[in-house]
């Protein structure tokens, strides 16, 4: 592992025979890679669900053993400062004011004070930031946390910009900004950029290059885009999202795995509220959530709710779940004669299965087939966790550590294990962000032949996709229905 | 006069916190514990911008100085004054830090502890982000608790349950921490804090008089109960 400025140019890349083995995991993630990087070179970088797509830019950026050790093989030549966009922009934040963030990499630098405020009101600038340097990152919304970070790389002149998803967390418009001030910046700087993406459609005509991984991470394709979009069925088949190729057939597991085990209950919000309190000792915030939200959720039917992030969605998916208490309004049809956020635990659990937005807060054991057999033993319910393992494509990491598999992986193994006990409720959380198109028409066919089984199923989504194939679609805004 | 503690140094808020450790020990008898408390209650009732959380806090440090009341009557004879003085200088030990530190802006801190201290500057910068991270955990907290609650693995009103359900929620919560402080590092290094050799400060660590007043205020109030003995 070295990073060598006399041998390479700046801003370009070179991996040689590079590996990686999570600790834990018998199989490398990647295997001897070999990866060049030409200075100035835009790379869309693609590749099924668990390739090792963030592996290779982890290491690109040289931060693999930070977010979890294993063993590296191979050589990383990396000329250049770097800049790294990841998935969850939330993690990039390091201070609690948005200036003093943007000027992290410029004090480490050493740059002087009076240059590195010139950098970080241009680079606010840059990215459409439009907020003072004392503007708290805790209030920016997930597209403006997105571009803070995008602000804080292009603040310190990387040469290099990698980007680990940088949009699949985001609603439609703030994707759309987000990318528009990558390619603006990238314009600008003639930096070289890196894009891992799975809904590659957006960047295929910004790029000059497709680098194609399968799912055992050897690269499979290295073309320019015009060559890769010509032959775009193979490559679906494998699980890219080909731009121009319809959205796969959702993949139905069988009856069996999904049947409800009581038979189907109705959920029915009214006049709904929640407020949402935050409290420190400089004084107490109210956020109105849900302000008088009616909507019921069907037996037999899948209902998505959409909506621009901060409009509601997770929070009515928690209440609907009984998660979160109703400030005002009522949440009825879980049975049990009470309220749904005063069930107990398990009367709860046999009726509804939930999904947390970040995917390692449901985990409960220390192995995928454990997590997915758990709460069916806690409900007495017979789990074949083998087979929903491999409907959902983890049948190989039946003994895996649930903290050990990719993104993409983590949540359809959340899904499993909030699902496998066949409740007749299913409230979902944006189940399909980091799924290929394979995985992603397995995830989509469980809670679709689910719902055709006589399950309530309800989904927070920005997923065109998945909202094309809802029997009924609630478009929240500002925590009201629109109708 | 409310700004004085929001934009006080954080040194100073570290300072008058721990004077209240010099002050604990003068409190001997029960009234010295009462003056000493009634002079902090007093200086926090007309500096703190609220006194609702001053208040949380109270709960919180009166947990444990009840305890301490209960074991000192219990073992020391079961005399009330002397468990009584105990309790409240637990409290006068304990509560003006805990309420004060809810007032640290981590970079702030980082600044002053790295440009007048001199303490090295990895070391205050990684405490910095990470002191800023703490407040997120409650929503983590939250997040655990749905997650176990609608997969059967909530408590019953047992209290054995409860008390379980509290270990697992802080395990998981320990874990998550430190998930979530590895991806932080990640996105820290890959912005030049794993090989910064000569950092510099985006602000400057001022020292005001306002933080001198406070500072000298602090202090008068940790000698309160040296000086009524």
């Amino acid at each position: 592992m070295t990073a060598d400025a006399t041998t390479v140019r700046r801003g370009s890349a070179r991996l040689e025979g590079f590996g990686w083995r999570p600790l834990g995991r018998r199989v490398p993630v990647v295997r001897d890679l070999d990866l060049t990087v030409e200075p100035g070179e835009r790379v869309l970088l693609a590749g099924p669900s668990g390739a090792g797509k963030s592996t290779v830019l982890r290491a690109l950026a040289g931060v693999l053993g930070s977010a979890g050790s294993g063993d590296a093989y191979g050589e990383v030549h990396v000329a250049g400062r770097i800049g790294l966009l990841m998935q969850n922009p939330a993690d990039a934040v390091v201070a609690e004011r948005i200036g003093r963030d943007v000027a992290f990499g410029l004090e480490n630098a050493g740059v002087a004070r009076e240059e590195i405020w010139r950098r970080v009101r241009l680079a606010l600038e840059a990215v459409r930031l439009p907020y003072a340097v004392d503007h708290p990152t805790a209030a920016l919304s997930g597209g403006e946390q997105q571009r803070l970070a995008l602000a804080g790389v292009l603040a310190s002149d990387a040469d290099l910009l990698l980007l680990d998803e940088p949009t699949s967390m985001l609603d439609a418009p703030n994707a759309d900004g987000v990318r528009r001030c990558v390619l603006e910046a990238v314009a600008r700087t003639g930096a070289t950029l890196v894009v891992v993406e799975h809904r590659i459609g957006p960047w295929l005509s910004h790029v000059d290059r497709v680098v194609v991984l399968d799912a055992d991470g050897v690269v499979v394709r290295d073309t320019d885009p015009v060559t890769f979009a010509a032959d775009p069925v193979a490559l679906a088949e494998q699980g890219v999202w080909m731009p121009g190729v319809a959205a796969p057939v959702p993949l139905e597991p069988p009856a069996g795995l999904v049947a409800p085990s009581g038979g189907g209950v109705p959920v029915v919000a009214e006049a709904l509220h929640v407020d949402l309190r935050r409290s420190s000792m400089r004084g107490t915030t109210v956020t109105p959530a849900l302000r008088g939200v009616d909507v019921e959720l069907v037996p037999g039917a899948l209902t998505v709710l959409t909506g621009p992030s901060g409009a509601g969605k997770s929070t009515l998916v928690a209440a609907l779940a009984g998660l979160v208490a109703p400030t005002s309004g009522i949440v009825s049809g879980l049975g049990g004669g009470r309220a749904p956020h005063r069930m107990r635990s398990r009367d709860l659990a046999r009726r509804v299965g939930w999904v947390p937005q970040n995917p390692e807060h449901g985990f409960v054991t220390t192995h995928a087939r454990d997590e997915v057999a758990a709460t069916g033993a806690r409900t007495g319910v017979t789990v074949d966790a083998a087979a929903v393992l491999a409907h959902l494509g983890l049948g190989d990491h039946a003994a895996a550590n649930p903290y050990r598999l990719s993104g993409g992986e983590q949540r359809r193994l959340a899904t499993a294990a909030a699902l496998a006990h066949r409740p007749p409720v299913l409230l979902l959380d944006e189940p399909t962000v980091g799924q290929d198109r394979l995985t992603w028409a397995a995830v989509v066919g469980w809670v679709r032949a689910a719902a055709d089984a006589g399950a309530a199923v309800g989904i927070a989504t920005h997923d065109p996709d998945l909202v094309a194939l809802a029997d009924r679609v609630v478009a929240l805004q500002a925590g009201e229905v629109l109708r | 006069m409310r700004r004085l503690v929001v934009d006080a140094n954080p040194l100073v808020l570290l300072l008058v916190g721990f004077a209240a450790v010099v002050a604990s020990l003068a409190v001997r008898d029960l009234r010295t514990g009462v003056i000493a408390l009634t002079a902090y209650a007093v200086a926090g009732a007309v500096l703190l911008p609220s006194l609702r959380f001053a208040l949380l806090r109270f709960v919180a440090v009166g947990v444990a100085s009840v305890s301490v009341v209960w074991s000192t009557w219990l073992l020391g004879g079961h005399d009330a004054e002397l468990a009584l003085t105990a309790g409240l200088r637990i409290v006068v030990l304990a509560l003006p830090g805990a309420v004060l530190a809810a007032f640290l802006d981590p970079s702030r801190l980082a600044d002053q502890m790295g440009q007048r201290l001199h303490v090295p500057a990895r070391f205050v910068v990684a405490f910095a982000a990470a002191l800023q991270r703490f407040s997120a955990l409650r929503e983590v907290w939250v997040q655990l608790d749905r997650a176990r609650r609608a997969r059967g693995f909530g408590p019953t009103r047992n209290p054995v349950s409860l008390a379980r359900h509290g270990g697992a929620l802080a395990f998981a919560m320990l874990v998550a921490a430190l998930r979530d402080a590895g991806r932080m590092s990640a996105a820290m290094d890959a912005r030049g804090f794993a090989d910064a050799r000569t950092r510099t400060w985006a602000e400057p660590a001022p020292w005001t008089r306002a933080d001198s007043g406070l500072l000298a205020l602090g202090l008068f109030l940790a000698l309160v109960p040296w000086l009524v003995r």
